[in-house]
């Protein structure tokens, strides 16, 4: 499924999503001192918001609403 | 710890602002919305990784962090050896390196890109410990580097005094010859001998 088919608020959505679980990993990872913290931080929590970032950037420029589409929440 | 707050503050207000776009993302219909939304999804959230990846950068440089690795336990209490021939032990106790940062200051590569460089290296190592099969004997790639001693000792009056120092100082710049070689500074860590030995307690 391409990102422009889906509707702006599910893609805001999916994004937030995203960027929420990663900072999650983050706030875990700064919370305990050991290497795999690092890699935690490093792997997971940097890929999770690279990829919410991503989405919400693509979605500036790909997704297309309607008028009125996302106005209802 | 101030600018780990700070970063927690922000991770937190980070994870506000996504949740109320996760549950109302009918607010981006406006124009300020939208401005938010830009700040809340993209701005904050790179602060965040900016800020996460300098935080972990210099926890990774603390001693306790080296330590905590199982690999590492006896290379930890190697810096607490009863005996001044040992020179970890010798510059942790006397603070000739910060001590809470004790394993970075001799170990890692201070080129321009030699923190980065020594902590993807480690990640290979946690690679090899937890998902692949860790060496028996722990070895720095190339060899240890006498740039890692010469970064404090080149210059200083009682390095400089030394002729044994001067008549090999072109051998040791070159790292033709190891500081840590036989017959010179080559009592280090002992990781197998460590539980044998005279320990050394803070405040004795």
């Amino acid at each position: 499924m391409k990102i422009g088919m889906l509707g702006m608020g599910r893609v805001l959505r999916i994004a937030s999503a995203l960027i929420v679980l990663g900072l999650v990993v983050e706030i875990i990872s700064l919370a305990w001192l050991h290497p795999l913290a690092f890699a935690l931080f490093m792997f997971v929590g940097v890929s999770l918001m690279g990829l919410g970032i991503l989405i919400y950037l693509a979605s500036l420029v790909l997704v297309v609403s309607p008028p009125g589409e996302n106005r209802g929440g | 710890m101030g600018l780990t707050v700070l970063l927690i503050a922000q991770i937190v207000l980070t994870i506000t602002l996504a949740v109320v776009f996760f549950v109302r993302p009918s607010i981006t219909a406006g124009a300020s919305g939208k401005f938010l939304a830009f700040i809340a999804l993209c701005i904050l959230p790179a602060l965040c990784i900016a800020g996460g990846m300098s935080t972990h950068m210099d926890r990774s440089e603390r001693t306790r962090f080296c330590t905590s690795c199982h690999a590492m336990a006896n290379y930890g209490k190697s810096l607490y050896i009863d005996d001044p021939n040992y020179i970890p032990a010798q510059h942790f106790q006397n603070h000739r390196v910060p001590a809470d940062m004790a394993c970075y200051s001799c170990h890692a590569d201070y080129t321009i890109y030699g923190p980065l460089r020594d902590k993807l290296r480690g990640v290979t190592r946690i690679y090899a410990q937890y998902l692949g099969t860790p060496s028996q004997t722990i070895q720095i790639p190339g060899g240890y580097k006498n740039r890692q001693c010469l970064r404090c000792h080149a210059g200083a009056r009682s390095f400089d005094a030394n002729p044994i120092h001067v008549a090999i100082m072109d051998s040791l710049a070159s790292n033709e010859m190891s500081c840590i070689s036989s017959g010179c500074h080559d009592m280090v860590h002992n990781p197998a001998e460590v539980d044998h030995l005279k320990m050394w307690s803070p405040g004795q």
